[in-house]
């Protein structure tokens, strides 16, 4: 931006210190920020979860399996979940699938039908009205994710979305329960929705503590 | 994880080295290798990051997810030299066979994760604590960051000509540096071919005795002077500085 005040600045730029004097900071700060909206978002979204995680409880309880979905980063996150609730670090390993997990199904569905459908058709081919899903959109307006849940209420399944951005369409798309991240960088959302994740999956290992 | 220097304390300081390395090894036509043994949706994550920026006007970067079952053999054949291998979490007996090899492929390392990191690799970016950080989302915060801090990186062109090269012990006969090379393969008449960040060459391997492919060397003046052991056994950390005293 400065190029015209001063054309050697850049190019010619040889001392990396106050590059990463200024990346130092950026990374302080950043961090800082990321920390302080996990804390208000963990908080504010407390009675949520505990609700979110007795209706789960019960349905891992009675035989329900959870099927996870997102898209890129998300779609990550997603899997992380699924292996989270699978294959715990403590706890009661439950059963989890992660329905991004597969390219061969997901470009059989994106191809032959369209990309809306990938998570949907899915749910028809195995969902069950035990079951829970839980959809992760940084926006909450991804409508791979919209017509997800759709087809998980058509069927009875317990539907739970984790979103940004104030909810977007999630926020009204009449899931069981939606955890909101009130923030507006996609990076900052998904590492406090991680946390929040964390939370909902701690809370149901106790929700399921003492029951057979 | 509060601490006096700031939420990230020493690591904010690691994470700007880090990001200009990579950076520099991107500005030279490097790819990054994305692996986790234990969450291979971690590798995926980071991956996606650099592929797909969701930044609008931020570059994409050639990143890719490595999930195979034996990561050496994969990535073995996938790197090359000015490359970068970042590996998420993993103790250290499982990421030390991928890092221990890494300079003899001519690649930069990176590992991101919590509690002790394994100490090979170039770059660690290790936070306190134990595994719960892989899914809280504070491991998922550092690569994230590594990300961002990438990116400004990219906006100091005249910063991103390659680090100049470490001046180690060169001989002073004959002024080589000794190199780590991998065996390719060994032939008869104690000699091998070896892989170095230079390239294949081939070696006398009298010195060091009877080798097998993929085992790790010290290469000088054309020969092979020692082996580097690849596999760690568990060391008391607390006596690794006592040990390393000779």
């Amino acid at each position: 931006m400065t190029d015209f005040l001063y054309p050697f600045i850049e190019a010619d730029e040889r001392d990396p210190a106050p590059l990463l004097a200024d990346l130092e900071r950026s990374a302080t700060a950043k961090a800082d920020t990321s920390r302080r909206l996990g804390v208000a978002t963990l908080a504010g979204c407390a009675p949520e979860i505990g609700r979110a995680a007795a209706a789960m409880a019960e349905r891992f309880a009675a035989g329900g399996r959870l099927l996870a979905f997102g898209n890129g980063g998300s779609a990550a996150d997603a899997a992380g979940l699924v292996a989270l609730f699978g294959t715990p670090p403590w706890g009661r390993p439950l059963p989890a699938l992660s329905l991004g997990a597969d390219p061969v199904v997901l470009s059989a569905l994106g191809n032959d039908v369209g990309f809306e459908v990938v998570f949907a058709r899915q749910l028809m081919a195995h969902g069950r009205p035990g079951d829970l899903v839980v959809g992760l959109s940084t926006s909450g307006n991804s409508a791979n994710l919209l017509a997800a849940f759709a087809e998980a209420r058509r069927r009875g399944m317990l539907s739970v979305g984790v979103a940004g951005y104030g909810g977007g369409r999630m926020a009204t798309a009449s899931l069981d329960h939606c955890l909101v991240v009130e923030a507006d960088s996609v990076h900052r959302i998904q590492e406090t929705q991680s946390a929040l994740l964390f939370a909902l999956w701690s809370a149901v290992q106790s929700g399921l503590d003492g029951r057979p | 994880m509060p601490s006096p220097d700031g939420p990230l304390g020493p690591l904010a300081g690691r994470l700007a080295a880090a990001s200009l390395a990579l950076a520099r090894r991107f500005a030279g036509g490097g790819t990054l290798w994305c692996w986790s043994p234990r969450w291979p949706h971690h590798a995926r994550h980071v991956a996606v990051e650099f592929v797909h920026p969701v930044v609008v006007g931020a570059r994409a970067f050639p990143a890719v997810a490595v999930v195979e079952t034996d990561a050496v053999a994969a990535l073995r054949h996938l790197v090359g030299p000015g490359d970068a291998i970042v590996v998420v979490g993993g103790s250290v007996e499982e990421v030390v066979p991928v890092l221990r090899r890494a300079p003899a492929w001519g690649v930069l390392t990176l590992w991101v994760g919590a509690g002790a990191g394994p100490a090979v690799a170039d770059h660690e970016l290790a936070l306190p604590g134990g595994d719960s950080a892989f899914h809280s989302g504070e491991v998922v915060l550092l690569y994230h960051l590594l990300w961002e801090l990438t990116q400004v990186c990219f906006e100091h062109p005249g910063l991103l000509a390659p680090a100049p090269a470490p001046v180690g012990e060169v001989c002073v006969t004959c002024s080589d540096a000794a190199r780590l090379g991998e065996v390719v393969v060994t032939s008869p008449g104690d000699m091998a071919t070896v892989r170095t960040a230079e390239g294949r060459e081939e070696i006398d391997t009298t010195l060091v005795g009877t080798l097998r492919a993929g085992d790790l060397v010290l290469v000088h003046a054309g020969t092979a002077i020692d082996v580097v052991a690849i596999d760690v056994v568990a060391v008391d950390v607390v006596d690794i500085d006592v040990v390393a005293v000779p």
